[in-house]
């Protein structure tokens, strides 16, 4: 098994989220190249915040992109070389925030890439301000009365783009989330896969996440139970939410 | 002197105006003429007022002339925006059913009403200019059919006899008119705007993913390379916005493909971060900015150059870059060449600064004629271990493509965004970062060497009052100089500077002419050069010149 270590010194706060997510990405990437993806047609991309680190401690070809624009750059990869399997790392506030637009519109499309999305419900490396995930009432340093505004359920909101795949995994179940990663790699069509992430410094949801997480066991029938059950509070259901074939768009670009 | 002849075709967005004059342009190219088409059309789909200025001579064309030979009115509208535009013996041709403001010297034609008759649907007017110019031009009838044939795809039937009626009708009444064309005489080169040119310049040096957003003048590249798919095998992607197709680009560059990006002033000021982006990682993006009046959202459809120091200061930080503006059609096919041939060898951004004036201009050029860039060479990799930004003597790091032929399973290709180690991985320690930026700042030296392949000035005349100007407005000077002589001076490359070209020029004086509401070439002179302006010839209303409007301007300048 290759570790895929640069030598670049880990910053990640000790008990950071990205540190379960790091390794499980270099179990599923030996996987794959195992299944048979030469390591050379994988790569990978990131924007900028806590998550875009990673990119540091892989030692894959890929693109350390901006803030926000890590999916486009993946597309213009995949646009320009259909045979590389593109996997986009990205935050929340760099994926659905300054990036939204590029999530969803990769999703439209359905090209063929995987993002990771790191959840971890705030901006970490900016020192804690409110995302576009963070919980009404989240107090961060641009929220010090609590977070007025509603969040995305990026799960619901995904399926409704357009994604091909989605699905959420938790950073601290490792294993799960290795399956769902490499499903999402091999799925043909756009791979959303939203990871729990608990930040220890401005989010610990590591007791939220231990008490109420639960895998789902099969990919629910049709969209409206998966939205039903992508929303539950009371239950955080892991697993697979949609799997569909859709055609993709690099095969149908270039008919 | 060999006359110029001119026509004005006007009338409503939508009633195929454009089209009228590219056919006009067409007819009299396939007799051996020089064509130079311009159209004037406004931020609407239907309605308003359009017109298009078509001018035909014997030698090239440069620029239109707005006192005109021939006009062709379909609606009343146009009658009085272009009455006072006739030259003496001039003919007005007005379409009677919507001309409330026309007089005795018009020539009155039923055109509404007889597409009425002929045509279950009525259709556009605008094709009577075909049968109205056949007529005048001594094109025979079989000729005509053959062109309606070949230019309307729809409706042939009606369209022929619509067409024909107008020509007889004309035929009937015995106009004079001294353009004679010989149909089958055979065309001078093929027939293209600036866009089209830009966009024939970049495929011809590879350019396989073209990514924009939609936005006049620039708009006609993304259409044009749209429709090349199959022959060219080039994508145009339209993506969900400017900072997507920058970002689109640099990422089909990571992966080996040519690519370029191209919009107006406010797309650009959306890809900013993308091409400062594009400094850093190293990556060859080509960029066509197409400029029309700003700032903001300004003036769509229009012309201006007032984002020259936009383009030379594009993005934060500091990274080499090339900004080149092209002074012809012809420059417009080489220019996107070279620069898309510099961009790959220096791994830097460039960007092809032009104008709505010849981004959508038409003439017909010979791109036979047209030397290309040839491909540069690789520099050779020394190195065991595969580095990204290896420190070289050029500065210039070897490129390799992930999962192509170039590389080793082993090779880790990484692009990087923040300041960064050779490897691609990142950094902020002191030394590293200022290895890193020398190195930057080396490859910049070697691209200066580079630009000196190629032309970088243009000279046009050799007596008569020195002037300065860039882009399109070198065209617009350059047919004025057929009646006066001017020693003309255009620097197609901006950034680098060619120092040594216009070494000779320094502390001069000269006249400086831009379409821009403050002097800001004629600035970048004075920093460059030290030149002294003489007199600067502003123009801001987003119009381009009349050949002898501006010509008068600088005779004025001149006798003061």
């Amino acid at each position: 098994m290759r570790n895929f270590n640069t030598g670049k010194e880990n910053t990640w706060c000790p008990g950071c989220g990205n540190f379960g997510i790091l390794a499980t990405v270099k179990k599923a990437i030996n996987s794959l190249t195992d299944g048979g993806i030469p390591l050379e047609d994988i790569v990978i991309t990131c924007g900028i915040g806590c998550h875009g680190k990673i990119f540091d401690y892989l030692n894959i070809s890929g693109i350390y992109g901006l803030h926000g624009r890590a999916l486009a750059t993946a597309e213009g990869i995949k646009l320009a070389n259909p045979r590389l399997k593109v996997i986009s790392f990205g935050g929340d506030g760099d994926s659905m925030g300054e990036g939204l637009e590029h999530t969803l519109f990769a999703a439209k499309r359905n090209i063929d890439l995987t993002l990771i999305l790191h959840n971890n419900g705030n901006y970490g490396l900016t020192t804690g301000q409110a995302s576009p995930l963070s919980k009404i009432g989240f107090k961060g340093l641009s929220t010090p009365q609590g977070n007025i505004e509603r969040p995305f359920h990026p799960v619901n909101l995904l399926m409704e783009a357009g994604a091909s795949f989605v699905a959420r995994g938790y950073s601290a179940k490792m294993e799960h989330l290795q399956q769902l990663i490499i499903k999402g790699v091999q799925h043909k069509g756009f791979s959303f896969i939203e990871v729990l992430q608990p930040c220890v410094s401005y989010n610990n949801t590591y007791e939220l996440y231990n008490a109420h997480c639960q895998i789902l066991d099969t990919i629910p029938p049709d969209e409206e139970t998966a939205r039903a059950l992508a929303k539950d509070e009371e239950h955080i259901y892991l697993g697979i939410f949609k799997q569909e074939e859709r055609k993709e768009y690099c095969d149908l670009l270039m008919a | 002197m060999e006359k110029v002849y001119n026509i004005i075709v006007g009338g409503k967005a939508g009633e195929g105006v454009k089209k009228a004059a590219q056919v006009i342009a067409h007819i009299a190219m396939a007799a051996g003429k020089y064509v130079f088409q311009n159209d004037d059309y406004q931020s609407l789909i239907k309605g308003g007022h359009n017109f298009s200025l078509v001018s035909i001579s014997d030698n090239p064309i440069y620029n239109s002339y707005f006192k005109v030979d021939i006009i062709i009115s379909f609606d009343d509208r146009s009658i009085r925006t272009h009455r006072d535009k006739l030259l003496p013996g001039g003919l007005h041709f007005v379409n009677q059913d919507d001309a409330a403001s026309k007089d005795e010297h018009m020539i009155s034609l039923p055109l509404s009403s007889l597409m009425k008759k002929l045509y279950s649907n009525p259709a556009n007017v605008s094709l009577a200019a075909t049968g109205i110019f056949a007529a005048l031009t001594g094109i025979s009838q079989a000729e005509l059919e053959a062109i309606v044939r070949k230019e309307y795809r729809n409706n042939t039937e009606e369209n022929l006899r619509f067409a024909i009626a107008i020509y007889d009708l004309c035929i009937t009444q015995k106009h004079e008119f001294a353009l004679k064309l010989n149909y089958a005489k055979g065309a001078i080169g093929t027939f293209h705007s600036g866009n089209q040119l830009i966009a024939l310049g970049a495929l011809a040096q590879g350019l396989t993913h073209y990514f924009s957003y939609p936005m006049t003048p620039a708009s006609s590249i993304l259409h044009y390379l749209a429709l090349k798919k199959e022959s060219h095998k080039v994508y145009a992607v339209h993506a969900e916005s400017e900072l997507a197709a920058a970002n689109m680009a640099i990422g089909a560059a990571f992966a080996g493909a040519r690519t370029a990006v191209g919009s107006s002033g406010g797309g650009f000021a959306l890809m900013q971060e993308a091409f400062s982006f594009a400094g850093m990682a190293e990556a060859p993006l080509l960029c066509f900015l197409s400029s029309r009046p700003g700032p903001a959202t300004g003036v769509s459809t229009y012309t201006a150059q007032e984002d020259l120091f936009f383009a030379l200061n594009q993005g934060h930080g500091i990274f080499p870059r090339i900004v080149a503006s092209p002074d012809s059609f012809e420059r417009a096919y080489s220019l996107s060449a070279e620069l898309m041939e510099l961009a790959w060898e220096y791994q830097s951004p460039a960007i092809l600064l032009t104008e709505k004036h010849l981004s959508e201009c038409s003439a017909n050029i010979d791109l036979t004629s047209i030397a290309l860039p040839k491909p540069f060479e690789q520099p050779s990799e020394s190195e065991a271990v595969y580095k990204r930004y290896a420190i070289t003597e050029s500065g210039i790091s070897p490129l390799k493509f992930p999962g192509k032929g170039n590389c080793s399973p082993d090779d880790v290709i990484k692009w990087c965004s923040h300041e960064h180690l050779e490897t691609g991985v990142r950094t902020d320690e002191p030394d590293a970062m200022i290895a890193m930026k020398d190195k930057r700042l080396c490859k910049g030296q070697s691209l200066i060497e580079g630009t000196k392949k190629y032309q970088r000035v243009a000279f046009y005349g050799t007596e008569g009052p020195l002037v300065f100007a860039y882009g399109s407005t070198a065209l617009e000077l350059r047919e004025l100089m057929k009646y006066y002589p001017l020693r003309l001076v255009v620097p197609i490359y901006l950034e680098p500077f060619p120092y040594d070209e216009l070494a000779w020029y320094r502390g001069q004086e000269a006249i400086v002419v831009e379409h821009a509401a403050q002097p800001h070439f004629a600035e970048f002179l004075r920093q460059k050069l030290g030149i002294i302006s003489r007199g600067n010839i502003l123009r801001y209303d987003g119009r381009s010149w009349d050949t002898f409007e501006l010509l008068n301007v600088i005779e004025e300048l001149q006798d003061a």
